[in-house]
């Protein structure tokens, strides 16, 4: 059976159009250049994520040195050993389910918090900064120059007794004494949060919401909208992928934040699920169980990231 | 010494992932395990893994000494001097590479990430590094300083029989430190037992514990009446868990390293767990260098002297550069004045023969006769004086000696149970 002469195959359609584009263009590309972009990318992935994510799974499933109770990952799957995935499910279930739920809500109200101090100040960026626009960018993205670190360190001593916050409310009789925000307080752990995560809010939200354009607004006015029903029915619903961006954004690394809570606490009544980590891979024969706490957090993480990436999917579909 | 959160799991060495063929873990005899928890009574003799050097091994000439320590474990000063003194040789020392808890210090050395003259370790790592090799043996004509100048217990110490690693660096007992203007020294010390007052609900929020799984726990297991402070035995463990999480309950604690140095000094605790030496120094951390403000630091010990008291070691790596150097460094610092010097900047009391008691609340120290901003300062404030340890204190006090790897894990089960705060009341 032959093929009729007039209808090529749909490979040799796209290499004849492939082919005609190179020929306006007037520049010839062999079939690798542009896959060979994603070069860097893949590398980057191969050594600073599939490889340390091997790693961790080699220690999880691995055992520790009789001596030195460090761990000692076990590279080939046929002898993994699965003692130490039980326990850390054993204890993600019963004794540690406190310290998953506390961190929950940790992170919860303080994504809620920079959600909405966020976008309010993004908002007023983007909507009524003016020519000022990107000198109130470049302030609210200042504090990132500094390491985090460093912006910590200089909450401790605004919140210290004798510090700045205290001296402030005793003279305005807000309280009537100075209040102890570092001895071990979850809402100081919240607000340290917020504070150390809110430029990765307003970031996105302002770069979302500058590209609004202002004729939907305007339609929306002229179709008897107050500012208020505009905002609710326009502008909130078209600002729904950047919020969840923004959120993501936040909360992820909120879930894995140890230093917080060890800078502005340190009271085992506001641990969090990092701090338990961190604790495991500072204590000798905890190693494999710090990391099956880690690939714990990174599967429960899955599930906003993939509700995250299901919706931008749909939301450009769409589109 | 201070701990911070932050050491990573450390990505595995090429070779490490090369010698991978056999199954790891299976290669220790439970003779090389029977040495890693010695005690008083059951001393050990750590197998020699190589030969000392020389006698006659000249200085490294133009060499660099590299000191693996604890942060803000040895004053740079003294190093600065050892450096002078040995100017003929032209050595030279730039920075003193920390570690923020030992399991980050073992693990760096196993995976051959340092290579240090000199190493701080406690004595529960030194079987363990003495055993895998990572420590060399030291040539005594080269330190006669130990002999001449030391207590008669670190002749023949008994995690390192015949010193064959290790030197004693620092003597430190374990109570409280409190302010005195919160908790009078009668208050405290007319207790019936006052470890209790770290569990007194009046201190809500006021009190901090060390975030070190063995000085906090035994801390409860004291409180409870429990003195063999390196039990295994499951029920001990179960009452040092009880009493820990009524402490979440009573007063909320705070685990913190640099607390006592640091944060009680500065007004952050009422009190705290505390080494004796981190309360010495704690007059350098005050916000205002008036003695006045100095007698708001107090130190509570048994008056009976029964209570823990240890020793931290210098030794040196296997690997060390300069070994012949760190030799010599070893012995400078334990030469009477420059014990004593260091002993006035870190608060940690080196175990001296002449450093007598009446001594050391009676003078002032170096650094306080340098420091022009604050007032004078004995080694240690004469109203602290139960902060002073003295030799026969090893005699009748608690000995924190390494756990077996199955009492360890016990340990530190109870200790994810203190610090998960998960309260009883929840």
């Amino acid at each position: 059976m032959s093929k009729p002469a007039s209808s090529p195959s749909p490979a040799r359609v796209s290499k004849v159009r492939r082919t005609r584009a190179a020929e306006q263009s007037g520049v010839h590309y062999p079939r690798w250049f542009w896959p060979a972009f994603a070069s860097p990318a893949i590398a980057w992935l191969l050594v600073f994520f599939l490889l340390p994510l091997y790693t961790v799974l080699s220690i999880a499933f691995g055992t520790v040195d009789p001596i030195f109770r460090t761990p000692l990952p076990v590279w080939q799957p046929w002898w993994w050993t699965t003692s130490h995935v039980v326990e850390g499910l054993d204890k993600t279930f019963g004794l540690f389910q406190q310290v998953y739920l506390r961190t929950f809500w940790y992170v919860l109200l303080a994504s809620a918090v920079c959600l909405v101090l966020g976008y309010a100040v993004a908002y007023y960026v983007a909507r009524h900064g003016g020519r000022r626009k990107t000198l109130l960018l470049v302030l609210l993205v200042s504090p990132l120059w500094i390491s985090y670190l460093m912006r910590m360190l200089a909450w401790v001593n605004l919140l210290d007794r004798e510090g700045y916050v205290n001296r402030i409310l005793t003279f305005l009789h807000v309280v009537p004494q100075p209040v102890g925000w570092l001895e071990g307080r979850g809402i100081t752990v919240i607000l340290g949060l917020v504070y150390g995560y809110i430029p990765y809010m307003i970031l996105p939200l302002y770069a979302f919401l500058d590209r609004i354009e202002g004729s939907l607004l305007e339609s929306g006015r002229d179709l008897g909208a107050d500012p208020v029903s505009t905002f609710v029915r326009v502008t909130l619903p078209l600002s729904r992928p950047a919020i969840l961006a923004g959120l993501v954004i936040v909360s992820l690394p909120m879930f894995g934040d140890y230093f917080t809570n060890t800078m502005l606490s340190g009271s085992p009544s506001t641990t969090m699920i990092g701090n338990l980590i961190d604790d495991s891979i500072n204590t000798a024969g905890q190693g494999p169980e710090a990391a099956v706490l880690i690939l714990i957090l990174m599967i429960m993480l899955l599930i906003p990231i993939g509700y995250y990436l299901r919706s931008t999917a749909r939301a450009a579909e769409a589109r | 010494m201070r701990r911070s959160a932050g050491a990573a799991v450390a990505l595995p060495s090429l070779s490490a992932i090369l010698a991978a063929c056999t199954r790891p873990g299976e290669t220790r005899t439970p003779e090389q395990i029977d040495l890693l928890v010695p005690r008083p009574d059951r001393p050990v003799t750590l197998p020699m893994t190589g030969e000392p050097i020389a006698t006659d091994t000249p200085i490294e000439s133009g060499a660099e000494l590299q000191i693996f320590n604890w942060v803000d474990y040895v004053w740079k000063a003294i190093v600065r001097r050892f450096v002078e003194e040995n100017s003929e040789h032209d050595i030279s020392f730039s920075a003193v590479t920390t570690f923020n808890n030992m399991e980050e210090a073992v693990s760096k050395m196993q995976a051959g990430e340092i290579e240090a003259d000199v190493f701080f370790p406690t004595i529960d790592a030194v079987p363990k590094l003495a055993v895998a090799g990572l420590l060399q043996p030291l040539n005594h004509e080269l330190i006669p300083n130990l002999e001449e100048n030391v207590w008669s217990v670190y002749q023949n110490p008994y995690y390192d029989q015949q010193w064959r690693y290790t030197v004693p660096y620092t003597v430190y007992t374990t109570g409280i430190s409190y302010r005195r203007d919160v908790i009078s020294d009668s208050q405290i010390y007319g207790m019936a037992n006052p470890w209790e007052i770290l569990w007194d609900p009046a201190h809500r929020d006021r009190v901090g514990v060390y975030d070190s799984y063995r000085d906090t726990i035994q801390t409860a297991l004291l409180k409870g009446g429990i003195t063999d402070i390196n039990t295994g035995d499951q029920g001990d463990l179960d009452l040092a868990t009880d009493e820990l999480l009524s402490m979440l309950d009573l007063v909320n604690p705070r685990a913190t390293i640099n607390g006592s140095y640091k944060r009680l000094p500065q007004g952050e605790f009422d009190l705290h767990l505390s080494w004796s030496g981190d309360i010495a120094a704690g007059w350098g951390y005050v916000p205002e260098y008036t003695r006045d403000y100095y007698e708001n630091l107090g130190y509570w010990f048994p008056e009976d002297r029964v209570g823990p008291v240890d020793n931290d070691c210098i030794a040196i790596p296997a690997n060390a550069p300069h070994p012949r150097l760190a030799h010599e460094f070893i012995n400078f610092l334990l030469d009477f004045q420059n014990a004593m010097d260091n002993f006035s900047w870190v608060g940690y009391q080196p175990p001296m023969n002449d450093a007598q008691p009446a001594l050391l609340t009676e003078a002032e120290g170096l650094y306080s006769q340098i420091s022009g901003w604050a007032e004078p300062a004995e080694y240690v404030l004469p109203w602290m004086e139960s902060a002073v340890v003295r030799q026969s204190d090893f005699d009748v006090g608690y000995r924190q000696a390494p756990l077996s790897p199955e009492a360890d894990e016990r340990w530190n089960d109870v200790w994810q149970q203190f610090k998960a705060g998960v309260k009883t009341g929840e």
